[in-house]
């Protein structure tokens, strides 16, 4: 390893301070358990990193706010998350989600804000969020701005932010009713990266379906809405007819990508059957 | 606390610390972080290596660029093979070929294969130095797969070099542009009559593919040049081994070269032999300095792996199911260096046909040299495929037939007294007591509930054996000192399956003297002496023999010197009789043991040997599976694991030994496969090489060691790391059959692959 300046700021703004717009060498960092893994395998070298773990408190909090939305600090740990009452009162299926993310030394050092500006398709929470129509608001010295989780992420390893820009927070909408899932799907070891990754949230309205967000990650470059799927979701009441047609049409849209958990084909007949399993996982919470 | 020597055990019933469950000696230093490991090893005026490795797969190597990571600040000195050529004429080791270069001369012959060193204080330095090397090639073709290796034109090595420690390799001494490393053949009766007697002929191919050991404490070697001796440090199965192969090396007298060992973190098979011993030797030596290499995890891809394997198998069945003729033809993937792979494809070779008693049996096994990282022993010496193979074949003749798989089985199953393909007559082999046991425990005999919808259950049942190496000798030191505790010196290496537990266990019971007095010195070849090598199951038993002689020894040396003062040694405490002879706490008693058991080498040609092993260790197991068929993914819902062991030495640790060899075996049938491209690893780290985790072990999994006495075993026990890995594979495939009629004939079982074949069951193959 070649040696790097390590900063340690005490607050966001000093850390801003501390970025490169242009230097991909000056990286920031929250819990670092994907940075150490690219740095380990020498395919990050850095000239500076700078660690967030220092900066004001308050960007490691959770609140539920009036309006009934829930603000996550961005240097929340996902263990902390996972233990928080007002994510389990907002969004029961993050809590469902962060119990089978990765494992529990990761959990108890990762960040929220990492986990998303990573933006690597296998993770677990970025499907999960878009189907709840999460938003980020980034910080930067030019000022603050607020964006579409779904709109974050751009591409494979690939961000909406500045290379002097960062996640504050997260902000998840009240659900009001809302009915979620997340279905992870690993074809090797249960600790694998997911092969296939399926987030649902629904709008019920009696038994007809009023709105569906369906999700597909892993197997996808990034995260991305099946708006076929939704559309043939979108009125109906749930029959097996129907979640096939889902199927069909989740199968027709998705771009899949083979890897040595599965080919490209055999991944969309996945998709296929759990576009579907998804959606009755949802109706069931 | 009086200690005296209670009357020599002479039964079962009589045993005290054999047969007991006494927990680990070392579970307290491990689980506290203060058990001694070599990575945590640190000597003053230490350097640090770091290997530059081709990345090709054959070539001839024109030179070597080391200018621009010499000239780095902090880099001490780069070494190439040119280098070793000064030190050592013949730079060459193995233990059946003197094949693999310390660094490579000439020719690179896999991606991976060392090539040069940098020695740095600070190991950073050494990194990034090595990453500033540059290697000139001229590429060669190269051969990957085994059976194209019987007649490729890429030839890995020109010239065959057999070490001259085995036989049957003596025939294949500068032989040329063959990449045939051993071909072992097998003839009993006359198979073709018999296939054209047999009511049916079934003959399938089977694969298996390249994996590895994955120790958790990767590779790792210190090397002190001290003035007297050359100190190696390392985490090794095999100190006698790397001792005389380095003083062969050097031209030395043995003990010139010490090897200690502390405890491994794990070893499997891949820290046989030599590892990172001679080019750390080396390079200590040339540099005056203490050099310490640890390998990454990511490294570990290109040491030494599990052979991939091509399997041909055909029988000859009546139509009530007994089966007259089996022919073998096994092709070995041995990578670009022999290592042991020669043994594995005879040793292991000649229990091809499976336990069963077959009048014409023919056998051909092939190791073959490909442009791979090379393979060698993996828990189960090369059992686990050939298992694979048999057991996957008689389920599909059994299918075929119409027969029930356990009824199969129990036509052909091998008996007690009768003689298995090599013409050796079996003794003390459970085969039938496991395979009757294990019906029973999976109540085969009731009716199953096959699931239905889009649930499917299944359930399958495999049995495999293994032969113990023979002939390898083992040497132990029984010292009991003036107040009667003991210690007992062997170089048995305690590499996580409990033998220092096991071997103070069997010093106690020889002795008479409660377990808890009785030390277990590490493995270090100035003070421990001669064992062959911590491998293939054979602690328990040979050394064990040789602990329980040693301990025999020293008894009889105290009980001959309590007569000498005229004290009963059975009823005076041990330290009166010292005090008596020496006056005051004084002195010592010190028994020596060894072992090597009776063997028969096979005849040339036949292959044929009355005495082919010391012991057969048994293991079988029983799968239960569901499978989505909508999506072809299933869980093992249910493992039961029956072994031979002989008669248990520690019950507790026995358990863990079958449940970790289930485990890992289940991994190599479920996930694990290295992939390459033109030879070079492709998924060489932890996160895209997965082994199995805690949340993969099955929701039901029961081992079990069926009642059974080794009697020519010391205190009736025998080898037991191996036998848990047999059955595996087979009994998944089996059950994923039962359950939707997709025979796989591959490892891995993917679910992908069982989607695959619904689809082409149903007529609509899936289309890429």
């Amino acid at each position: 390893m070649i040696p790097f300046e390590l900063a340690e700021p005490r607050t966001l703004k000093a850390a801003l301070k501390l970025l490169d717009a242009d230097d991909p060498s000056v990286r920031v960092f929250g819990g670092g358990t994907a940075l150490m893994l690219m740095m380990k395998a020498g395919v990050f070298q850095p000239t500076r990193l700078v660690s967030l773990r220092g900066v004001e408190a308050r960007y490691a909090k959770i609140k539920k706010v009036k309006d009934g939305s829930l603000h996550i600090g961005a240097l929340t740990t996902l263990s902390a998350m996972g233990r928080a009452a007002a994510v389990k009162t907002v969004a029961p299926v993050i809590i469902d989600t962060l119990r089978t993310l990765s494992n529990v030394r990761v959990r108890n050092v990762a960040t929220l804000g990492g986990h998303l500006a990573h933006a690597d398709p296998h993770m677990d929470l970025p499907p999960v969020l878009i189907a709840l129509d999460a938003q980020v608001v980034t910080a930067a010295a030019a000022g603050s701005r607020t964006l579409a989780v779904a709109d974050l992420l751009t591409g494979y390893y690939e961000t909406a932010l500045a290379r002097n820009e960062l996640i504050s927070e997260i902000i998840v909408p009240p659900q009001q009713g809302r009915r979620s899932a997340y279905i992870k799907l690993t074809t090797r070891t249960a600790d694998d990266w997911p092969t296939l990754g399926v987030a649902v949230s629904l709008t019920m309205d009696g038994q007809t379906v009023e709105d569906a967000r369906i999700v597909v990650s892993a197997a996808t470059e990034k995260p991305v809405r099946l708006q076929t799927a939704e559309a043939a979701l979108r009125g109906e009441i749930i029959t097996d007819a129907v979640l096939a047609r889902v199927g069909e049409a989740a199968a027709a849209e998705a771009e899949l990508v083979g890897d040595a958990r599965g080919t490209a084909a055999y991944k969309r007949e996945l998709l296929r059957v759990y576009a579907g399993r998804a959606v009755r996982k949802a109706l069931a919470t | 606390m009086a200690i005296t020597l209670d009357k020599a055990s002479s039964g079962a019933a009589d045993l005290t610390s054999v047969g007991r469950s006494i927990p680990r000696v070392e579970a307290r230093a491990k689980v506290t972080g203060k058990a001694e490991y070599v990575h945590n090893l640190r000597l003053p005026g230490m350097l640090y290596g770091k290997i530059f490795r081709s990345t090709v797969a054959h070539a001839r190597l024109l030179g070597v660029d080391v200018s621009a990571a010499q000239d780095m600040p902090g880099v001490f000195a780069v070494y190439t093979g040119l280098d070793m050529l000064q030190l050592i004429p013949e730079p060459y080791y193995g233990p059946a070929f003197h094949d693999q270069p310390i660094l490579a001369l000439e020719k690179v012959h896999y991606v991976g294969e060392p090539v040069a060193l940098v020695l740095a204080a600070d190991p950073h330095v050494a990194d990034a130095a090595a990453q500033l090397i540059v290697a000139d090639y001229d590429e060669l073709p190269a051969v990957f797969d085994e059976v194209e290796a019987m007649t490729s034109k890429a030839v890995v090595h020109e010239v065959l070099k057999p070490a001259g420690t085995f036989p049957d390799l003596k025939h294949l001494k500068d032989k040329r542009d063959t990449n045939i490393a051993l071909d072992f053949h097998l003839r009993r009766g006359d198979t073709e009559q018999a296939f054209a007697e047999a009511d049916h002929v079934f003959e399938h191919t089977f694969h298996t593919q390249q994996v590895l050991h994955l120790p958790l404490e990767p590779f790792v070697t210190v090397v002190d040049p001290t003035p007297n001796q050359l100190v190696i440090h390392t985490a090794s199965q095999s100190p006698s081994f790397v001792r005389i192969e380095i003083a062969r090396l050097l031209g030395w007298p043995e003990n010139k070269v010490r090897v200690k060992v502390p405890y491994l973190g794990g070893g499997f098979g891949a820290k046989l032999y030599i590892k990172l011993e001679a080019l750390t030797a080396a390079a200590a030596l040339i540099a005056g300095r203490p050099v310490k290499i640890a390998l990454t995890m990511e490294e570990q891809f290109y040491t030494l792996t599990k052979h991939a394997t091509t399997l041909r198998i055909k029988s000859g069945v009546t139509k009530d199911g007994r089966i007259t003729a089996r022919e073998c033809e096994v092709w070995w993937n041995g990578g670009a260096y022999a290592d042991i792979g020669p043994r594995i494809t005879q040793k292991s070779g000649f229990t091809a046909p499976g336990p069963y008693d077959i009048d014409h049996v023919s056998i051909d096994s092939y190791s073959l040299y490909t442009n791979l990282p090379p393979a060698g022993a993996l828990r189960g010496f090369g059992i686990p495929q050939l298992v694979w193979a048999y057991e996957s074949h008689t389920d599909m003749i059994a299918k075929e037939l119409n027969i029930d798989p356990l009824a199969i089985r129990q036509i052909n199953i091998l008996q007690e007294g009768r003689p298995q393909a090599t013409g050796t007559v079996m003794r003390d082999a459970g085969i039938a007591p496991v395979l009757e046991r294990l019906a029973e425990r999976m109540n085969w005999e009731k009716p199953y509930d096959k699931g239905s919808g889009t649930i499917r259950r299944g359930r399958g049942i495999a049995i495999g054996f293994k032969a113990s190496i023979s002939p390898t000798t083992s040497m132990a030191i029984v010292n009991i000192s003036a107040d009667g505790s003991c210690i007992v010196y062997c170089s048995t290496v305690d590499m996580g399956q409990g033998s220092d537990t096991a071997m103070a266990q069997f010093a106690a019971e020889a002795l008479g003297i409660p377990v808890e007095l009785v030390k277990v010195v590490h493995p270090d070849t100035d003070v421990t002496p001669y064992d062959m090598a911590t491998l293939g199951s054979r602690s328990t038993y040979h050394m064990g023999h040789a602990v329980k002689n040693a301990a025999e020894d020293a008894r009889d040396k105290l009980l001959a010197l309590a007569a000498e003062v005229g004290l009963s040694a059975e009823t005076t405490p041990i330290p009166d009789i010292f005090r008596k002879k020496y006056g005051m706490q004084a002195g010592n008693i010190v028994g020596t043991g060894s072992f090597i058991p009776p063997y028969t080498p096979p005849q040339p040609g036949t292959g044929l040997t009355t005495d082919a092993t010391p012991f057969w260790m048994i293991g079988a197991t029983g799968a239960e599976v569901e499978v989505d068929t909508e999506t072809g993914e299933f869980k093992v819902t249910r493992l039961v694991n029956l072994v031979d062991v002989g008669r248990p030495v520690n019950p507790a640790i026995v358990e863990t030994q079958i449940s970790g060899a289930t485990m890992m075996q289940l991994g190599f049938t479920l996930f694990e496969r290295m992939d390459f491209d033109a030879g070079q690893v492709t998924n060489a780290s932890l996160a895209d090489y997965k082994i199995p985790g805690i949340r993969d072990v099955p929701p039901v999994m029961e081992n079990e060691a069926v009642d059974m006495v080794q009697k020519t075993g010391p205190f009736g026990a025998k080898g037991v790391g191996e036998s848990g890995t047999f059955g595996v594979s087979p009994a998944i495939a089996s059950a994923i059959d039962d359950a939707v009629g997709v025979r796989l004939m591959s490892l891995p079982l993917t679910a992908e692959a069982v989607y695959r074949g619904l689809r082409a069951q149903a007529g609509k193959p899936l289309q890429d």
